[in-house]
């Protein structure tokens, strides 16, 4: 054990994403489709929830939009991979030519990238102007952005096809691919957090007087932080998209930021695997408890359980559970104390 | 008769020291200063004696009760009244709201002659009366501070640098209504860095140093040690 | 081309949908004012209030007055309640753990209505001297809205003579300004911050009446946009100020009435979204808003 400590991190980490994907090797070829269905859905919202935490753990903003920037992804990555046999049918032809036209079809992983980008962008332009006030106008403004978000997509209907959604989405994500952006994911914050951006981030954090007072301009960096969760917000909304198969705009509302709200703080704000763990205990306990919810006909079960689950952990574990059970302690540690 | 009794306390903000092992007695009827440099600990010492901070051990009485657990506006209703560093007056409420909020907790019915009596001490805030309290000057603030805590009735009085930011006119002035104060049989314990005006009118004094006590002593006694008169007349 | 008759019918409607946002507003912003809390939970008491009278009026058949009078009780102890257990411990640390806290509150309220009152909305009729109609010069209303309209007004009467003419309501005002300067003349902040969540919560519950009252349906998730709007209600007036979260509240409804009376038809679908574009314009341009002053970041 005390051999494994003393390994510099970036051993570690290569020997953690090892071990992550020898056991979805393994998983993969003995599980049952159900149960990797749910190791997938898992593994996206870890990469939502990893985002919002750069966001939200890192810097103290609170973002409650990041249902609207997963949308904004899922929706450019969907229409730039849209099957070329299907455009017609879809009206999607009205697309201009660069975007795919009718003719042709992007590859999987440029059609992400850019919805991430996409989503990122509409990041800069919600965070500029609300970022220098206090944090509680992020919040608002946020989810304002997102129901703009969702109304414009049922709004826009010539692109979006409106409420009706779009369906027959080509099934790319699969379970290499999502664990693949998770790692990636992890990686960029974990970076991100050691070189100085990240210094400058936690101390924006701890007191933005003080960071100011060091010649950190907060400003800068808590705009980094939003736009960079924004952009695996969108990567996570594409994975999203091209593994349901469907996409309809009311399905990236307010209740799915509050799913990834709730995975973040039961996982614990500020850690780097926290939202994973949060993640996977939030999904799980959804597959546990929706037949029950159906079986007994007592419609909300799920979403009490959620709630009740999210006002125990502020009012009596504020750090999270994942906060001191987790095995990967060193990846889980805090950094710095949060007060 | 002590009034107050500070008894060992040690108050830490999260895990800087502020205050160390500090004891100190006010009698009641008296006049007592705390002087110290910035930074001693004068300001963290009247704000635990009046309950906006928790000492972590030690205890604090008054009138022979422990009031150590008791929050800020359960002491203010004992008797303990603080004009605090800043004034932190309601800037935006008016004169005579800010002053009402000082008998927030009485029942009684003497609530407008205090009002009244609070007038004459200050002329100047009768005639402000309907003013937002924060386009007053800053000795008119002060003052406005003075007249809100005396409408709390209280027994003891804490002053956390009056004088501070003031003009050497309006010092004397503030300086002048703590003498009529003390003559209305109000005790208090007075907290300055203007050492000149605080032995004018205090009967017993503490220093402090680095949130510990260095010494204690009436005024003329304190003023002949050679540190202390090095320290604070510059001589 | 829009009549006269077409634009004061738009005013009309704006004016009562502004009265139920300021009526909001007015809650919310006491309570942001002490604790800085953007209060989700506020929305929620909306769908309680609705409930709560819909229950009492129409499945159990009491009289008008003790319905009304019933949500607002409920609506005050709920605020009682969720003040006493879900937020007195969180204060004094982070801001954001009241909202995250006051997030989850508001979940489970709605989820718990759900439950009880299953998802489908409910026909809401109001007594039936409430929907009588009138028409003035060809302006169509029916009586719940100038009912709503003048009891709003006078709820903000109240208001306005509580915050200004009584201990209390200095206090009020006082403790929003520096909760540490209310402690020191002996108020007793916790208190304070009981009566700002019992009111605005009773009011809320009101709200939750007339919203169904007005718009003839009712269901278990109506009282959060409500709350949202209510939010951007007082940005728009002015965060800290209690006029300007009322006067928020009707330049709001106003807004969304006229923009979705006035733009072409396709756009009545982008009403929400017309609200927020708003409330970053706002942000943008004039984040003190109508009467607010400077917030400390």
């Amino acid at each position: 054990m005390r051999r494994w400590t003393s390994l510099p991190g970036g051993v570690k980490f290569l020997i953690g994403v090892g071990l992550l994907f020898l056991v979805l090797f393994v998983a993969n070829s003995t599980l049952n489709r159900y149960v990797l269905h749910v190791i997938i859905l898992i593994g996206i919202y870890s990469v939502a929830t990893t985002s919002l935490n750069l966001t939200n753990g890192y810097t103290g903003l609170f973002s409650l939009g990041h249902a609207g920037f997963m949308a904004v992804g899922a929706y450019v990555a969907t229409l730039l991979t849209f099957p070329v046999r299907l455009r017609i049918a879809y009206n999607l032809p009205l697309l201009p030519h660069f975007l795919g036209g009718p003719d042709y079809q992007w590859p999987f992983l440029p059609a992400l990238i850019v919805g991430g980008l996409v989503a990122a962008v509409a990041a800069l332009l919600v965070g500029a102007p609300v970022l220098r006030l206090r944090g509680h106008y992020l919040s608002v403004a946020s989810l304002g952005f997102m129901v703009i978000i969702t109304t414009l997509a049922k709004g826009l209907k010539d692109l979006t096809r409106g409420a009706a959604g779009i369906q027959a989405i080509p099934r790319y994500t699969d379970i290499w691919w999502v664990y693949a952006w998770l790692v990636v994911t992890i990686y960029v914050i974990w970076r991100l957090l050691n070189s100085s951006y990240g210094r400058a981030m936690l101390a924006i954090r701890e007191s933005e007087t003080a960071a100011q007072a060091q010649g950190i301009h907060p400003m800068r960096y808590k705009l980094l932080s939003f736009v960079i969760g924004a952009f695996f917000a969108g990567i996570a909304g594409g994975l999203y998209a091209h593994f349901a198969r469907s996409i309809r705009p009311y399905e990236f509302s307010f209740y799915m930021t509050f799913h990834i709200v709730i995975m973040l703080i039961i996982g614990g704000a500020g850690t780097l695997l926290g939202p994973t763990v949060g993640a996977a205990i939030v999904v799980a306990l959804k597959y546990v408890l929706k037949p029950v919810e159906e079986g007994l006909g007592i419609y909300g079960l799920v979403e009490i359980v959620y709630a009740l689950m999210l006002i125990g952990v502020m009012l009596w574990r504020p750090e999270g559970i994942a906060g001191g059970v987790n095995p990967l302690r060193f990846l889980v540690a805090r950094k710095g104390e949060r007060r | 008769m002590p009034l107050l009794e500070v008894e060992r306390i040690h108050v830490y903000y999260g895990v800087i020291p502020a205050l160390m092992d500090l004891s100190l007695t006010v009698d009641e009827g008296r006049v007592v200063a705390l002087v110290g440099a910035n930074g001693a600990g004068k300001s963290t010492t009247l704000k635990a004696i009046a309950g906006v901070l928790r000492p972590r051990s030690g205890r604090i009485l008054f009138r022979d009760r422990d009031i150590t657990r008791l929050g800020a506006d359960r002491r203010v209703r004992m008797g303990i009244a603080l004009v605090p560093e800043g004034r932190q007056i309601f800037s935006t409420l008016s004169v005579r709201e800010n002053l009402l909020l000082g008998a927030y907790h009485r029942r009684d019915q003497e609530v407008k002659k205090d009002l009244e009596w609070i007038y004459s001490l200050f002329p100047i805030l009768r005639e402000r009366m309907h003013q937002v309290a924060g386009t007053m000057s800053g000795g008119e603030q002060q003052m406005l501070a003075f007249g809100r805590a005396l409408m709390a009735r209280p027994k003891l009085l804490l002053l956390d640098e009056p004088s501070l930011g003031l003009a050497p006119l309006v010092v004397r002035e503030i300086y002048q209504v703590i003498e009529r104060i003390r003559d209305a049989s109000i005790t208090i314990f007075l907290v300055e860095q203007n050492v000149n005006m605080a032995m004018h009118v205090a009967n017993y004094m503490y220093v402090m140093e680095a949130g510990r006590l260095k010494m204690e002593g009436v005024p003329q006694e304190v003023m002949r040690d050679e540190d202390i008169k090095r320290a604070y007349l510059g001589g | 081309m829009f009549t006269g008759t077409y634009v004061a019918q738009q005013l009309l409607n704006g004016v009562v949908l502004g009265s139920m946002y300021a009526l909001l507003a007015l809650g919310m912003t006491v309570v942001y004012g002490i604790l800085r809390l953007i209060n989700f939970a506020h929305g929620a008491l909306v769908t309680v209030g609705a409930f709560t009278f819909f229950g009492i009026f129409v499945a159990l058949g009491w009289p008008f007055s003790l319905a009304l009078a019933a949500a607002l009780l409920v609506g005050g102890v709920m605020g009682l309640l969720l003040d006493l257990v879900g937020y007195r411990k969180l204060r004094g640390g982070p801001e954001v753990s009241l909202l995250i806290t006051s997030l989850g509150i508001y979940i489970l309220l709605e989820n718990f209505i759900k439950l009880l009152a299953t998802p489908q909305p409910y026909a809401f009729r109001p007594p039936a001297f409430l929907t009588q109609l009138h028409n003035v010069s060809g302006v169509a209303f029916r009586t719940v809205d100038i009912f709503i309209v003048i009891v709003s007004v006078l709820i903000m009467v109240a208001f306005a003579v509580f915050v200004k003419r009584t201990k209390l309501g200095i206090a009020m005002r006082a403790t929003a300004e520096s909760v540490e300067a209310a402690q020191l003349v002996g108020i007793n902040v916790n208190h304070v911050v009981a009566v700002a969540f019992v009111l605005g919560s009773a009011v809320a519950a009101v709200t939750g009446f007339m919203w169904g009252a007005k718009y003839g349906q009712i269901a278990y998730d109506m009282g959060f946009m409500a709350g949202v709007k209510a939010f951007v209600a007082i940005v728009i007036g002015g965060i800290g100020s209690i006029p300007g979260a009322m006067i928020g509240g009707f330049v709001l409804g106003l807004v969304e009435t006229l923009a979705v009376g006035f733009l072409p038809p396709g756009f009545a679908e982008y009403r929400d979204a017309i609200v927020f574009t708003l409330l970053i314009l706002v942000l943008l341009f004039k984040p003190t808003g109508i009467m607010g002053r400077k917030e400390a970041v």
